[in-house]
């Protein structure tokens, strides 16, 4: 450790520590665990910054994720492509802003991406129903899936526009108790 | 385009970039909705405005892609020449102090014990579970650096002296007080080994172990002077104030937590959807009991808020009961009455206690108080019960055999029983009194804790009663040397070995109940078919009462430190045994509970009755370094008429400058204007407090209202549309 590593230039640490809310170690430990999930592809020298991506299927099933039923977002959000394939900045990233220091703006922000579905800035009645199908497995009836979207959105929406603009959602963070330490991935 | 922007930039320097970068397009390389744009034209004017350390933080909080943040870093870098000299002198101190805070961090991390186990724990069981686990971490920690302390200030110097073989101070006084023997007479049976370990007699009596072993050195040579009596007193108060200083330390980083998040909000609909969800949830199973919990929790929502009556509300709950228990065969029915959502259930018993006549109510009334009195009757009883039981205990102490042994535990059998039995009849009186679900948890926690603290109270009084004869110095017994000599020739090792015995029995009980109690039941649950077994179930990990004996642990530990310095070691070695004993029937013998525990406050009353147990501490070792005599035969204090008197009489030989300078600071003309500076300093963060509550409230108050002028802006908006279009509609029809 410290100063025998090789796998990134100092300025590449300096420069992760100030983009995430990491220290060395726990970048290092983190590149760890990132090369563990393949590690014929991860390359241990990234100081020429190597292009590697690591397929959906591989993030989705590390233990902090694989039982999550948010993980394809999750996934989705962090990554460049949209498409769930993380490279080691998005792995950095997600893991960043899901640690417990992460300011709860940073935290609402990611989570109203995560919610929206469709990613159109705006988490409408579709997106709710989703959400609620993948929070109670499925078990509501349609019923009371319409239910429960109509009620939300007569709570949360401040704009009457039908749907939940990030203000909304971040408004209504405010005055949750527990966001934090639920939207909170220990690694 | 490319050539006007180089030319731009040579003309103008650094200034031209900026213009060079905001007149570039922040275009998505791939074009999807995850690329969002930066504003580049902040970056200088917050530069001015606010000092360096803003700008890292900034840029760790800001949603954007890691490259995207690189970019901006690297920009934010090409400044740095430009800044005035001040700025980059800012700039570097907040860097350097980031650095330290991460490089403690990071050595802080080495030491964390236990980090994979407790994240484990953690995901399968929920933050109550793991904030109890996380609290018996921080006692161990307690304890072995008190441990240091001591044997740094104490155990080492009088091992060193020891050995040399310094001198003692002598003195005269009466031949009776001052004969000591405890090393045992005569041939000793190998099980009498066993025997002494497991009572703190025998062997153990005369060594480092308990306060009568230390002697009076004072050495004092040309260049070095250690005085142990004194350093004996100065460290025991000073243990006590650092234990202080760490717990308040721990209550203000949990305070703070549970502030920033603010206060309970009741679980409306868009609060269960977006922030009920643990994204720390481990394991399938955990994952599926969170699901069905958000369910049932959406149904019963709903019911509330259709206002359904109380009859209609208990049938959903036992349909719901029922397809549960067939999904997950190992729930037990009478538990899961208790695992709603307390402020469902606080609505409830709100509804059913409004819908009361006014001759009930007097009957609930009259009922309460009756039952109050009969639970404190009962922790009356087990008081008693206690008295009795050290008074018989110190009468046969010397007896030997089990049935000696038997008689010096007996007063901890007795406290461990009354701390069993008495909870759980003071339960079954709860469900008598009928209070709300918050209110049965606060009033049983009192309980608890009151007979748990004043139980070893009475046990401490009653010793007391003995060795000073009844606090009456003048009585037959005591008249020599102001305490009983006859039967304490050494007090203060007997006490230290009533709280050696007290730990030892805890952690015994703690293995045999673990051992004999919880493995078979999940044995017998698991295997046994049987109707009774289901109904009796797995059991479930009950945090407050765990967390009760913790408190009840480390108060004996404090009141039995002075006595007995090796004390916190035993009870840090007690604790690391504890935490892996309670892991291991956590996670072989218990099921999750349904019912979710805030995390935030629990820590922070976790604190506030351990302190209660600190309080307690402290009077019992401010009154035995105050009022009771030293015993003569043994001890570091074994000259001098109290403990306390050791300070004046080292001071005395002191320097006169330093004399006078104590002699200042303990004076009137110095303490009471310290007294008062340390008042205005109260008011003023008292002020502070609260003038930021109220402006947190006056913001919380403008949010709802910008949002409501908001819909009232639109709502204008959508009218005016409407009557523009009208009038080109009647235009247009018209022509």
């Amino acid at each position: 450790m410290g100063n025998k590593q090789t796998i990134f230039t100092a300025q590449q640490l300096d420069a992760y520590q100030d983009c995430t809310y990491f220290t060395r170690k726990e970048i290092l430990r983190l590149f760890d665990r990132y090369r563990d999930l393949a590690p014929q592809l991860v390359p241990l020298d990234y100081t020429n910054h190597p292009d590697v991506k690591l397929p959906y299927e591989l993030i989705g099933s590390m233990p902090e994720l694989k039982d999550n039923p948010f993980r394809q977002r999750i996934a989705e959000v962090f990554s460049e492509d949209g498409e769930g394939n993380m490279t080691l900045d998005d792995f950095l990233d997600m893991f960043s802003v899901l640690s417990e220091m992460a300011p709860r703006d940073l935290k609402a922000s990611y989570a109203f991406k995560i919610y929206d579905f469709n990613n159109d800035d705006f988490i409408c009645k579709s997106d709710l129903e989703k959400t609620l199908n993948r929070l109670t497995r499925n078990e509501l009836t349609e019923d009371e899936v319409r239910m429960v979207c109509e009620k939300v959105i007569d709570e949360a929406d401040l704009d009457n526009d039908g749907r939940l603009s990030l203000e909304d959602f971040q408004h209504m963070i405010v005055r949750a108790p527990d966001f934090l330490s639920t939207f909170h991935i220990r690694i | 385009m490319d050539s006007e922007i180089q030319r731009q930039g040579s003309r103008n320097g650094y200034h031209g970039d900026q213009q060079s970068l905001r007149s570039r397009q922040v275009s998505s390389r791939v074009s999807n909705q995850n690329y969002p744009q930066f504003n580049w034209s902040s970056t200088p004017a917050e530069d001015d405005v606010e000092g360096s350390s803003e700008m890292p933080r900034d840029l760790r909080s800001s949603p954007l892609h890691m490259a995207l943040k690189r970019a901006v870093r690297q920009v934010q870098q090409m400044q740095v020449p430009v800044v005035s000299s001040r700025e980059s002198w800012k700039r570097n101190k907040a860097k350097s102090l980031r650095k330290l805070k991460d490089n403690t961090r990071e050595f802080l991390y080495l030491f964390a014990l236990w980090s994979k186990s407790l994240q484990k724990i953690g995901g399968n069981f929920g933050g109550g579970v793991q904030s109890f686990f996380l609290f018996l971490r921080f006692l161990v920690v307690l304890n072995f650096v008190s441990f240091l302390l001591i044997a740094g200030f104490v155990l080492i110097p009088s091992i060193v002296f020891r050995s040399v073989g310094t001198g003692l101070v002598n003195s005269t006084g009466p031949e009776e007080c001052m004969e000591y023997d405890p090393n045992p007479q005569g041939l000793v049976l190998f099980y009498n080994y066993f025997l002494d370990l497991l009572s703190g007699t025998g062997f153990m009596e005369y060594s480092y172990m308990f306060y009568g072993y230390y002697n009076n050195t004072m050495v004092d040579d040309t260049n070095f002077s250690y005085n142990i009596p004194l350093a004996y007193l100065f460290t025991a108060v000073f243990y006590f104030a650092f234990c202080l200083i760490f717990i308040i330390a721990r209550m203000g980083t949990a305070a703070r937590v549970a502030v920033a998040t603010g206060g309970s909000a009741v679980g409306n609909y868009s609060m269960i959807v977006f922030t009920s969800w643990d994204y720390g949830c481990l394991g399938d199973r955990a994952t599926k009991l969170k699901q069905k919990n958000i369910h049932y929790r959406l149904q019963v929502r709903g019911d509330l808020s259709y206002l359904a009556g109380w009859r209609t509300l208990r049938k959903k709950w036992w349909r719901f009961l029922i397809r549960v228990t067939c999904f997950q065969m190992n729930l037990s029915p009478t538990s899961f009455l208790f695992l709603c959502q307390v402020d469902l259930e606080e609505e409830m018993i709100k509804k059913r206690a409004a819908s009361l006549t006014t001759n009930q109510k007097v009957v609930l009334y009259a009922l309460r108080v009756f039952m109050c009195l009969v639970a404190f009757g009962l922790i009356i009883g087990a008081f008693y019960g206690i008295f009795l039981a050290t008074e018989f205990s110190q009468e046969k102490s010397g007896k030997e055999g089990i049935l000696g042994l038997i008689f010096e535990y007996l007063p901890s059998i007795v406290i461990t029983a009354g701390n069993f039995l008495v909870p759980l009849m003071c339960d079954q009186i709860a469900l008598i009194e009928r209070y709300a679900p918050s209110t049965t948890v606060i009033v049983a926690l009192l309980r608890a804790v009151f007979l748990r603290l004043v139980s070893l109270g009475v046990l401490l009084f009653t010793l007391w009663r003995q060795i000073t004869c009844d606090g009456n110095t003048e009585s037959a017994e005591c008249k020599l040397c102001e305490y009983n000599y006859n039967f304490y020739p050494c007090w203060e090792t007997r006490v230290g070995q009533e709280m050696y015995k007290l730990t030892l029995f805890d952690l015994l009980i703690n293995i045999a109940v673990l051992v004999l109690v919880e493995f078979p039941r999940r044995m017998v649950v698991d295997n046994w078919s049987n109707k009774l077994a289901q109904w009796v179930g797995r059991q479930e990990f009950v945090v407050s009462s765990n967390v009760l004996g913790l408190v009840y642990g480390q108060t004996v530990v404090w009141t039995g430190a002075l006595f007995c310095p090796l004390l916190p070691l035993i009870n840090t070695v007690k604790f690391i045994i504890l935490f892996y004993c309670k892991r291991i029937t956590l996670f072989n013998n218990c099921r999750p509970a349904l019912k979710t525990f805030r995390s935030t406050t629990s820590t922070f009353f976790f604190l506030v009755v351990l302190l209660f147990g600190w309080s307690l501490a402290t009077v019992v070792m401010v009154y035995s370094l105050a009022e009771i005599r030293p015993s003569m035969g043994c001890g570091p204090f074994r000259f001098f008429p109290n403990m306390w008197s050791i300070v004046p009489r080292s001071f005395s030989s002191l320097s006169e400058t330093t004399e006078e300078f104590l002699f200042f600071i303990g004076s009137q003309a110095f303490s009471i204007p310290l007294f008062v500076l340390f008042c205005v300093v109260m008011c003023y963060f008292i002020a502070l407090a609260s003038v930021y509550g109220k402006s947190v409230a006056l913001l919380r108050a403008q949010l709802k209202l910008e949002g409501r002028d908001k819909q009232f802006l639109v709502k204008q908006i959508e009218k005016l549309s409407r009557q523009l279009q009208i009038p080109q509609h009647t235009a247009g029809a018209g022509q």
